[in-house]
């Protein structure tokens, strides 16, 4: 693949070789308050911000976004991250000027929004078998605390919150789950992987006891694999009194042909930024709603919406609520798209996203000449890059014109690089990608080091970043060391 | 597996079994499925029947325009009302360019930057959001974004209770303070042991003589807000900062990126950290979607939670930007990561940015200003009506008030919800009204109604 | 990849070495440590006056992918910790038997502490 990312290359005053100046390198302006009613001691002394015309501020951006690659330049095979086209309609749904309502609106002149997120609610509750879900979290690990603070106000309402101190959390799991059970006040205990690198369930029963609060697992796993024993996982974790919780970050695998709330857990999430297609932004925003089954409703965060007797929503506090964890309702736009793009499917296009997504992956691993330990996986494979860094690769994949997928994780893979190539991708672009891989296996460990080229940045310099940071234009030009 | 073949339209009613957005044609199918030699999609799954799930969802799948239509008519049941509400959630005006720049699907289809070298777009674009806040904050350091200002309170709080050299365990935030803010704190701060209690305000600001009855050393942090919930400009910001410092507790302050282009820089009146809605610039109204603001002092750095993005050099020595300081993060650290959030507000922050370069500093303080002079020519002519005291607290006051009335608060809310208006009902004879430059030429109507309904 | 490992220093699995200066104990971590962990960017210290007990973790090393704890092989209080390495954590890299070193202890030389021989073994 010839490639060839745009750059602008030029010096700013100072000599400094950029891509695009900084807005604060164009025209800046400050201002002093002279005459606003307020007593001098309440008010700064001056601002200084850039004012770029709007010509300008059209330009810069628009650079910007040229040196960006994005789901709509090519393969974007993010293990984990569900890299899927995101429709244009749901922008335009997002965008109605009846959605643009505040917050505070008394319900009874917020029924259309309200509607939705029911609806939403109900969606949801049924693609994941779930009783009802909860649309307030704001992310997947935003979800992972609720869904945490939910299995302690449970265990709380059994007088065991004293007792029930452990989350156990697989080794393979994403950092999220660690770190919102650390926040929920949990102690972690982490559980390395069997052999065939799924839970060991030996190893498990060993780990579960009186002090379990909840079991967090992915399923399929970080390696693509479906957790056979799921259902004797359940039993193990409920037996002994623990609850156990679903990340879904992997649920493009099973739509439409497994549900957690059927495997046996209690409470999960739903990456609706992954799954659903809300885009992902750069890097958010998202929603991690949590479904929960019958017996733990009472404890979620309140308010929720339901259906009155005459056909109108409104919101009520649950009996037992956690209480709050977003000011208001959650990222409200990501839960419009997520309505709009799971009522443009239907059944049967959730049904063909992970038909598509799993045969995507099977077919591209078959295409690639890289060890797989292992399978059988679905919708993402966790390759090796055997002797070579994993990511110097990905370096040398992005001169292929692909972006190159999730490094370094899980560990259990040597050199992993975790790929997902979603349902959207052609067979033609599945072939330009397994032709990336191809490609990047050749290069020689000069060429890698070198890579990537075609990129707006040569390789950049990650060391002198950390070890003397600059993190505002502010620091720019100055305590250069 | 069936895949019905598209015939490239998408009239209404015209459905199918298969995703609009997973391209591959039948034949495509069929030459994946003989090259990993399988015979069906169903036999790659590996799914033990057990738990194997073959019902329906029971949704109807819908053409493009179907669910188009079908939105536009749910959401048009939100009624016709115009909005004087605020109380951290605000509708500014946000220009066409931030929309056509943000939407560019080269912004909007990208994830975290975890490749720089081919994302050097979206890293400058937050870099230069950092930097707005660090200059709106006079703090030295900001994050890329955090949800909202509720779960950045929270975090704040964890962040000062790490950086205390000894423990403590008390959070006090002002009793004026959003219940649901102060919910959404008591929930990131239970898992660290922390307490929430509020202290008194007095005519609106703080009570700085019950504050300092209340603190103590074991006080991790003292929270204000400036502007108040309730539209108030706090005059009393340094002598809380002055009661924290001495206690050893962090001073944290929460404000919006328009009050801070106006106001005293919080560094300047001694906070160590700053919170807030960063949305309100970048984002209309949108149902409390936001942005948390998160800034801090220097000293305070490894401690940040969230992504910060940071310069270095190309091999060339080309200026670069970079996501940095990620041993902090959750990916790394795990358990023991400043915070676990992964996914944020990086698309909202980066209309944020826009909307501010397209303002300017002139542009922003003009807004800034025109906060005050509307919130206070509002409330003058409020004044004006029988039976209506505004503003109730005798401050100087931003974008918004509290109005005193002679009739009970939910009777006025109610009733001039019947004439098409919407205020907040914050106590019993209390209602609040906010005025920004999308509804100040509703202000004629909206006094007219409160004098009719209150004669 | 042949690592550096003095033989007049003793080791710990862990990948500290102490190096014992009759008064004091000077710890540090070894080559093959500061190998692993890449270029360090960040270094946090024990303070001065620190009563510590064997085990236990008391700094942290970070380069920019990884973050170790650096646990002190001896019980006893800190005598003196390295600030030059605050500033310059390269030298943990460049230098790690010598201007790397971390903070130096009042103690007891432990009982398991490995030889260079052992500690050789160990990383292979
Ligand atoms: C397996 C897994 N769990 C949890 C998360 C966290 O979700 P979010 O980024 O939406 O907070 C992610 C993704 O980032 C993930 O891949």
């Amino acid at each position: 693949m010839n490639y060839q990312q745009a750059t602008w290359t030029r010096e700013t005053d100072t000599g400094e070789p950029v891509n695009e100046p900084l807005l604060s390198e164009k025209r800046t302006q400050t201002v002093t308050y002279d005459d606003v009613d307020l007593p001098d001691e309440l008010v700064r002394d001056e601002l200084t911000l850039p004012e770029p015309a709007e010509p300008e501020v059209a330009r810069h951006y628009t650079r910007l976004s040229q040196m960006n690659y994005s789901v709509e330049h090519g393969p974007y095979p993010l293990g984990s991250c569900t890299m899927k086209y995101n429709p244009k309609f749901i922008e335009d749904v997002a965008a109605l000027e009846d959605g643009a309502i505040h917050p505070d609106r008394p319900d009874e002149y917020a029924q259309g929004t309200l509607g939705i997120l029911h609806g939403l609610q109900e969606y949801l509750a049924e693609i994941g078998g779930m009783e009802t879900a909860t649309l307030q979290p704001p992310a997947g690990a935003a979800g992972e605390f609720t869904g945490l603070l939910v299995a302690r106000a449970y265990h709380q309402s059994n007088d065991e919150d004293d007792q029930r101190r452990e989350v156990i959390v697989p080794a393979s799991a994403h950092g999220t789950n660690f770190a919102s059970a650390a926040m929920a006040g949990y102690d972690v205990v982490e559980l390395p992987s069997d052999e065939d690198g799924r839970v060991p369930v030996d190893a498990l029963e060993e780990a579960v006891g009186d002090s379990t609060a909840a079991l967090m697992l992915t399923n399929p796993n970080t390696l693509g694999l479906f957790e056979r024993d799921i259902a004797d996982i359940a039993d193990i974790v409920h037996d002994a009194g623990g609850l156990l919780y679903y990340d879904g970050a992997n649920l493009n695998a099973l739509l439409g042909r497994a549900r957690p709330g059927d495997m046996g857990f209690d409470i999960m999430h739903y990456n609706v930024h992954k799954t659903f297609a809300s885009p992902h932004g750069g890097g958010g925003p998202g929603a991690g709603p949590i479904g929960v089954v019958d017996e733990l409703t009472e404890f979620l965060p309140d308010p929720h919406v339901r259906e009155t007797e005459d056909g109108s929503f409104e919101l009520y506090e649950p009996a037992e609520s956690i209480g709050k964890v977003h000011g208001f309702y959650g990222n409200w736009l990501v839960l419009l798209k997520t309505y709009a793009y799971i009522s443009r499917l239907g059944d049967g296009g959730l049904k063909d996203t992970s038909a598509m997504a799993v045969l995507n992956a099977n077919y591209l691993a078959s295409q690639i000449d890289l060890d797989i330990t292992y399978g059988p996986f679905h919708h993402e494979f966790v390759a090796s890059a055997g002797d070579v860094d994993a990511a110097e690769f990905a370096k040398g994949m992005l001169d292929e014109g692909v972006h190159p997928p999730t490094t370094k994780w899980p560990e259990i893979v040597d050199e992993a690089l975790m790929t997902e190539p979603t349902e959207a991708l052609s067979k033609e672009q599945l072939d330009v990608l397994a032709a990336a891989f191809t490609a990047t296996n050749r290069k020689t460990s000069d060429e890698l080091a070198d890579a990537p080229t075609t990129t707006a940045a040569a390789r950049i310099d990650q060391t002198s970043a950390a070890r003397n940071p600059r993190l505002s234009w502010q620091d720019v030009g100055e305590n250069d060391e | 597996m069936q895949r019905i073949q598209h015939d490239g339209t998408d009239h209404p009613h015209e459905l199918d079994e298969s995703s609009p957005f997973a391209p591959q044609t039948p034949q495509e199918v069929d030459a994946m499925l003989s090259a990993i030699s399988a015979d069906s999609v169903e036999e790659l799954f590996d799914v033990p029947e057990a738990v194997a799930f073959h019902g329906d969802f029971d949704i109807e799948a819908k053409s493009e325009y179907e669910v188009v239509t079908e939105i536009e008519e749910l959401l048009g049941q939100n009624a016709d009302r115009t909005e004087f509400l605020g109380r951290g959630h605000y509708d500014h005006y946000v220009p066409s360019v931030v929309d056509y720049l943000s939407l560019r699907s080269e912004f909007l289809t990208s994830y975290t930057q975890y490749q720089p070298e081919t994302s050097q777009g979206f890293l400058q674009a937050l870099f230069e959001f950092q930097s707005m806040i660090v200059e709106l904050t006079g703090l030295d350091v900001a994050n890329c974004s955090m949800y909202d200002a509720a779960t950045a309170l929270g975090e704040a709080a964890l962040l000062a209770a790490r950086v205390r050299e000894t423990s403590g365990s008390r959070v006090l935030v002002p009793e004026t303070i959003r219940s649901e803010r102060h919910s959404v704190l008591e929930n990131y701060a239970d898992g660290a042991e922390l307490t929430v209690e509020t202290y008194p305000l007095a005519e609106g600001n703080t009570d700085v003589g019950a504050l300092s009855e209340l603190i103590d050393e074991d006080v991790v942090m003292v929270y204000a807000e400036s502007p108040t919930a309730r539209g108030a400009i706090e005059e009393r910001l340094s002598a809380v900062a002055t009661l924290a410092d001495d206690h050893e507790a962090a001073f944290c302050l929460g404000s919006d990126p328009v009050a801070l282009a106006l106001l005293k820089e919080p560094a300047a009146v001694g906070a160590d950290i700053v919170i807030g809605d960063a949305s309100v610039l970048g984002l209309s109204a949108s149902h409390g979607m936001g942005l948390g603001l998160f800034a801090v002092k220097d000293g305070y750095l490894r401690q940040v939670p969230g992504r910060l993005v940071g310069t270095s050099e190309t091999a060339e020595g080309r200026r670069a930007y970079t996501l940095t300081l990620q041993t902090r993060e959750q990916h790394i650290r795990k358990e023991r990561a400043t915070s676990n959030i992964c996914t944020n507000q990086a698309w909202v922050a980066l209309r944020t940015a826009i909307h501010i370069a397209t303002l300017g500093a002139s542009g922003l303080a003009a807004l800034a200003e025109d906060c005050v002079a509307t919130a206070s020519e509002a409330a003058a002519r409020l004044d004006a009506v029988e039976g209506v005291t505004a503003p109730v607290d005798d401050r100087h006051h931003f974008r918004e008030f509290v109005a005193r009335t002679e009739r009970p608060a939910s009777e006025v809310a109610s009733e001039l919800a019947d004439r098409g208006f919407l205020v907040h009902e914050v106590g019993e004879f209390e209602v609040q009204i906010c005025v920004t430059e999308t509804n100040s030429d509703d202000v004629d109507g909206l006094v007219a109604a409160v004098q009719e309904v209150l004669e | 990849m042949t690592h550096e490992t003095p033989d007049d220093l003793l080791y710990t699995d862990s990948h500290e070495w102490i190096d014992d200066r009759e008064d004091t104990l000077r710890i540090g971590i070894t080559d093959f440590a500061q190998d692993e962990l890449g270029d360090v960017v960040f270094v946090e210290l024990p303070s001065e006056g620190d009563s510590l007990e064997s085990g236990a973790a008391c700094a942290v090393v970070e380069s920019i992918k990884a973050v170790s704890d650096i646990y002190t092989p001896v019980s006893g209080t800190v005598t003196a910790t390295n600030e030059a390495i605050l500033d310059q954590p390269e030298l943990l890299n460049t230098d790690p038997y010598g201007d790397g070193w971390l903070f130096e202890i009042d103690g007891q030389v432990p009982d398991d502490a490995l030889d260079a021989d052992d500690y050789c073994e160990q990383i292979e």
